[in-house]
């Protein structure tokens, strides 16, 4: 009698807690492999775009947009924090928080991808259709450097990463109107960038 | 008596056939090595960067080698049908120190196409492809050859690099100083280009997307040639050479 309590007491928590808590289990992945075979580059890093992650909290006619925050790893044991008290999404940027050493920055924010219609990869064969496939499915994390050059900019800036350094990546779902997080993933499988090698100790003798 | 004449008879035909074959291999010779030492693909540039050029050198004196043997050639010929003893000494002389010269452009070719191995074209090339302005002229000439030289190789055999485009990803170079990662995780000229030289998915191309770089390394287009070129020079080199020896030794018995 008090087993079948406890069992049923546990299958309602755990239907409570699917149909409630927003799904946590979904971190952002690295592009395909097949699809996108120069990644992680030196200073970049392309993410698949977070296609069906939040659907579960997405509501019809509201608006959202999705964050990325970037980290170095090392700056998950100081502080990984995302939101604030009142939680709404932190704006700290790339200078602000040292390049991502101290604490997460923002690198950018884009809209939610159509879960319904998602990129179909085989068109990126095609040459008509393959920057627009790719600018769906993929984002590039260090892609933009011209913000490093302006020294007054301080908005969000996406600039490329440090070689050689593990990073983690974030994607948060934030309600446009009321401008509070609704969902966040959790934070990726550290990454890291690639190292390069310098050209003179290559050894050149045939022996 | 007249079968002692007649077998002078037929060894000296032998012996005018063979300086005849000495001849002809002569032009064969001179022939051959003019056409590599006018660069049909253009590599010369990636050969004096490396200071080490000496296929080229091997090349040149084969070019001479060549001249000399035709003309001694036509010098055993007539030393033969005049039965002169002097002319005869002249020509076997002089053989001897064509003989010489010849061995050293084989030994150079085939010795020194061992040093062409891809490190040294891959050091080469990160070294100096792209090099903003250099120090002394010397360094500026060179680093220019070798630039113009990758690109043209880029563009005509559709590769990248000399394994791959990943050369660029792992090593640091001189490119990589001028070129952020980010624009340019390599060349542009490793991208698929359309007919007016712009690659025709930059992203694509970027991202490593099949289809829009070319992943094929150039070390096959660099060292075809090369090749080519050192085996050409000393093995038909060691070719003349045994049959001169040979025909050359038999001269004094006549």
């Amino acid at each position: 009698m008090c087993g079948c309590c406890v069992v049923l007491v546990l299958f309602c928590l755990g239907l409570l807690s699917a149909v409630f808590l927003p799904d946590q289990s979904q971190k952002p992945q690295l592009g395909d492999a097949q699809l996108a075979t120069n990644n992680p580059t030196l200073t970049t890093v392309s993410l698949e775009k977070p296609f069906c992650m939040f659907d579960s909290s997405l509501y019809p006619n509201r608006s959202y947009t999705i964050y990325l925050y970037v980290m170095k790893e090392s700056a998950s044991a100081m502080s990984s924090l995302v939101t604030d008290d009142s939680n709404k999404p932190l704006g700290s940027t790339f200078q602000q928080t040292s390049r991502g050493q101290l604490r997460p920055y923002n690198a950018a924010f884009f809209d939610v991808p159509d879960c319904a219609v998602p990129p179909r990869l085989a068109d990126v064969r095609s040459f008509v259709h393959a920057s627009y496939v790719l600018k769906q499915y993929l984002f590039r994390v260090g892609d933009d450097g011209t913000c490093l050059y302006d020294p007054n900019f301080l908005g969000v800036c996406n600039p490329p990463l440090a070689p050689d350094t593990t990073y983690r990546f974030k994607y948060v779902l934030v309600d446009n109107s009321e401008g509070m997080v609704k969902d966040q993933t959790l934070w990726s499988d550290p990454i890291k960038t690639r190292r390069a090698k310098l050209p003179m100790k290559i050894d050149t003798w045939p022996g | 008596m007249a079968k002692t004449e007649n077998g002078v008879r037929i060894f000296q035909g032998l012996l005018i056939l063979g300086n005849v074959v000495i001849g002809m291999c002569g032009i064969a010779l001179t022939a051959e090595c003019i056409y590599f030492v006018s660069d049909p693909h253009g590599l010369y540039p990636l050969l004096e960067a490396t200071e080490n050029d000496d296929i080229y050198a091997a090349a040149w004196i084969g070019i001479f080698v060549g001249f000399a043997l035709l003309a001694l050639s036509i010098l055993g010929i007539v030393g033969v049908i005049k039965s002169n003893r002097t002319l005869l000494l002249v020509y076997i002389i002089l053989m001897l120190i064509t003989f010489a010269f010849e061995m050293a452009s084989c030994i150079t070719a085939a010795t020194h196409r061992d040093f062409l191995t891809p490190n040294l074209f891959l050091k080469q090339m990160l070294e100096k492809y792209q090099k903003p302005e250099a120090g002394n002229n010397n360094d500026k000439w060179m680093s220019e050859g070798v630039t113009k030289t990758w690109d043209k190789l880029m563009l005509q055999n559709q590769c990248c690099g000399v394994n791959g485009p990943s050369d660029w990803q792992e090593y640091t170079s001189a490119f990589r100083t001028t070129y952020s990662d980010a624009d340019f995780p390599w060349p542009h000229n490793c991208c698929v280009l359309d007919s007016q030289g712009h690659p025709i998915n930059l992203d694509g191309c970027k991202l490593g997307v099949h289809g829009f770089f070319k992943s094929n390394g150039c070390y096959a287009a660099i060292s075809g040639p090369m090749n080519r070129q050192a085996w050409g020079v000393a093995w038909f080199g060691f070719a003349i050479l045994c049959w001169t020896v040979s025909s050359s030794s038999c001269s004094p018995a006549s």
